[in-house]
């Protein structure tokens, strides 16, 4: 197990971040400094850049047509703080960068392998362990994320005959495998029932204290439950960062949200 | 109005898809019951003896054999110089290739896919001429150059289904790879190629059964209607296609043109079952991705 991290010191300093799609700007001068204190759930409007943030923080968004982006972000991982941006950078290659933060997407979306597989693939291709080391592993992560007992007799089987709740958990573990720092989770529980969506927020909430999580929330509700920091978007901008004890009364809360959308 | 007109297009859909079996099952029980009769040792190996034919220690006139082996050897020789090209420029167009340049190298396969199978002979042909009026005087029409013009033929099939499989993944597959620190290569190979793994064996079930049953690119390339057993990569050999093309064309007793409607058959069954390997291969290949990566 990782050990406890330092508290609220700052894990991510962004500058200047802009990043537009085929000329149009989804982010916009985004200046901000990010400590370290529980799950960072990001809420806001539909469209208003979420997702493209949690994407600018393992540069996936370069894999979209029509990307151009600038600024600065500098993230904390092992040392110290690192220019994620610096594509020339021989310290940090954009394919470490992924695996020291790893991303859970909406969906889950499993490869379409046998459970173990899906474990497997990315511990051999990225971590380069040998066999055994990869078994233990394999039962260390699915045991982190509640799934050992539910799949350790079926590991062979396919992983499409998982419920979603439980490929989503798998998608969890597969990230969790490679030994992230930070984990980004974009709305990990919107396609997911009540009961199911409420298990991987418990999960997130053990989670906390070995990784630090940047998510993105659809509901208020869970963003009260599991954050730390609330995050507050609107039209690619930052609009607020709230404290816990700013959003612990529902009806302040409530409020501030009203005031801004 | 609506109603009326879904009803429409179901009773449509139905008629079209009955109507598309009726035309397979006549063609194939005509085929059958001219056919059939026909199919025997005598069809395949004329007067031979059936073990000393089969082992290429007699030689086989007037009958199948020698067709058989020659088409089986050209279309897996095609196939085996085409898929690999085929396949890897698919990778390359889905994949790697920038956008301006996708455009053109897409407009040159789609040029490929439309030139007709006689000019595929024609230029393995005239290839052959040139060689000989410059560095290889000896030169001739051979089995690898048929299998050559062929492999240009079935080439954008490959390239093609390859491409279209790979960019039917969804875009939230997509990411997969990158998001956990797979390279672009690790990607291709091992997330997105096998996902798009059935795509590309229609590609090349495709291909094979192009390449069985050409007949205009080999007339011009090598085959002949006596050669026997192919006598390695640079002899003459016989094949199905053209052996039915010949008998139908010139048959001088009834027996003869039943005979054609017997080789037609086989061709069919020799098709089956290069499709049939194929699928065995990509079940194969599918079960090790699945199991061990």
């Amino acid at each position: 197990m990782e050990p406890t991290r330092m508290k609220h010191q700052p894990f991510c300093i962004i500058k200047n971040l802009q990043v537009s799609f085929h000329g149009r700007t989804v982010l916009q001068k985004i200046n901000l400094t990010l400590s370290d204190s529980g799950i960072i759930v990001l809420v806001g409007p539909s469209g208003s850049g979420k997702t493209t943030f949690l994407r600018s923080l393992n540069r996936l968004n370069e894999h979209y047509p029509g990307y151009s982006g600038s600024g600065k972000i500098e993230l904390k991982l092992p040392g110290s703080m690192q220019d994620i941006q610096d594509i020339h950078s021989t310290d940090l290659e954009v394919t470490e960068l992924r695996r020291q933060v790893g991303m859970v997407f909406q969906t889950p979306n499993v490869l379409p392998v046998s459970i173990a597989q899906n474990i497997n693939l990315p511990l051999k291709l990225v971590t380069g362990l040998d066999k055994v080391e990869r078994e233990a592993r394999l039962i260390e992560v699915l045991q982190e994320v509640h799934l050992w007992d539910e799949v350790k007799d079926r590991l062979k089987e396919s992983s499409s005959r998982l419920s979603g709740g439980q490929q989503q958990r798998l998608c969890l573990a597969r990230v969790l495998a490679l030994k992230p720092k930070v984990l980004l989770l974009d709305e990990p529980t919107a396609s997911l029932d009540f009961k199911a969506s409420h298990r991987i927020e418990d999960l997130l909430i053990e989670l906390q204290d070995r990784y630090q999580i940047i998510a993105v929330s659809h509901s208020l509700r869970q963003a009260r439950r599991i954050a730390g920091q609330i995050l507050v978007m609107k039209e690619g901008q930052i609009e607020h960062l709230l404290k816990k004890e700013q959003f612990e009364d529902l009806e302040m809360l409530q409020k501030l949200l009203d005031e801004i959308f | 109005m609506n109603r009326l007109l879904n009803f429409g297009v179901y009773c449509w859909s139905w008629i079209a898809t009955l109507g598309v079996f009726l035309v397979v099952g006549l063609l194939l029980s005509y085929l059958l019951a001219q056919g059939l009769p026909t199919i025997g040792k005598e069809l395949f190996f004329g007067d031979a003896p059936a073990w000393e034919a089969i082992f290429g220690q007699v030689r086989v006139w007037d009958a199948l054999w020698p067709a058989c082996v020659g088409t089986l050897f050209l279309v897996l020789l095609a196939t085996l110089l085409a898929v690999p090209i085929g396949i890897s420029s698919g990778i390359y167009l889905a994949c790697f290739a920038p956008k301006s340049f996708k455009r053109v190298l897409s407009l040159l396969v789609e040029l490929l896919a439309g030139t007709p199978s006689i000019v595929m002979g024609l230029f393995g042909f005239a290839f052959i001429l040139f060689l000989r009026n410059t560095f290889f005087p000896d030169a001739n029409t051979s089995l690898l150059l048929a299998a050559a013009c062929l492999a240009l033929l079935i080439l954008p099939y490959l390239i093609f289904t390859t491409q279209a499989a790979l960019e039917s993944l969804s875009d939230e597959y997509r990411l997969i790879g990158p998001s956990l620190g797979f390279s672009q290569i690790q990607t291709v190979f091992h997330v997105l190629l096998p996902a798009a793994g059935r795509g590309i064996l229609s590609g090349v079930v495709l291909s094979i059964g192009r390449a069985a049953e050409d007949t205009a690119v080999i007339m011009l390339t090598g085959v002949i209607a006596n050669a026997g057993l192919p006598q390695g990569l640079f002899g003459k050999f016989e094949a199905l296609p053209f052996r039915i093309f010949y008998l139908a064309a010139e048959y001088q007793t009834p027996a003869e043109l039943d005979s054609a409607y017997g080789t037609a058959l086989v061709l069919l069954c020799l098709t089956g079952m290069l499709y049939g390997s194929a699928l065995a291969l990509h079940k194969t290949l599918e079960l090790r991705w699945n199991q061990h990566g």
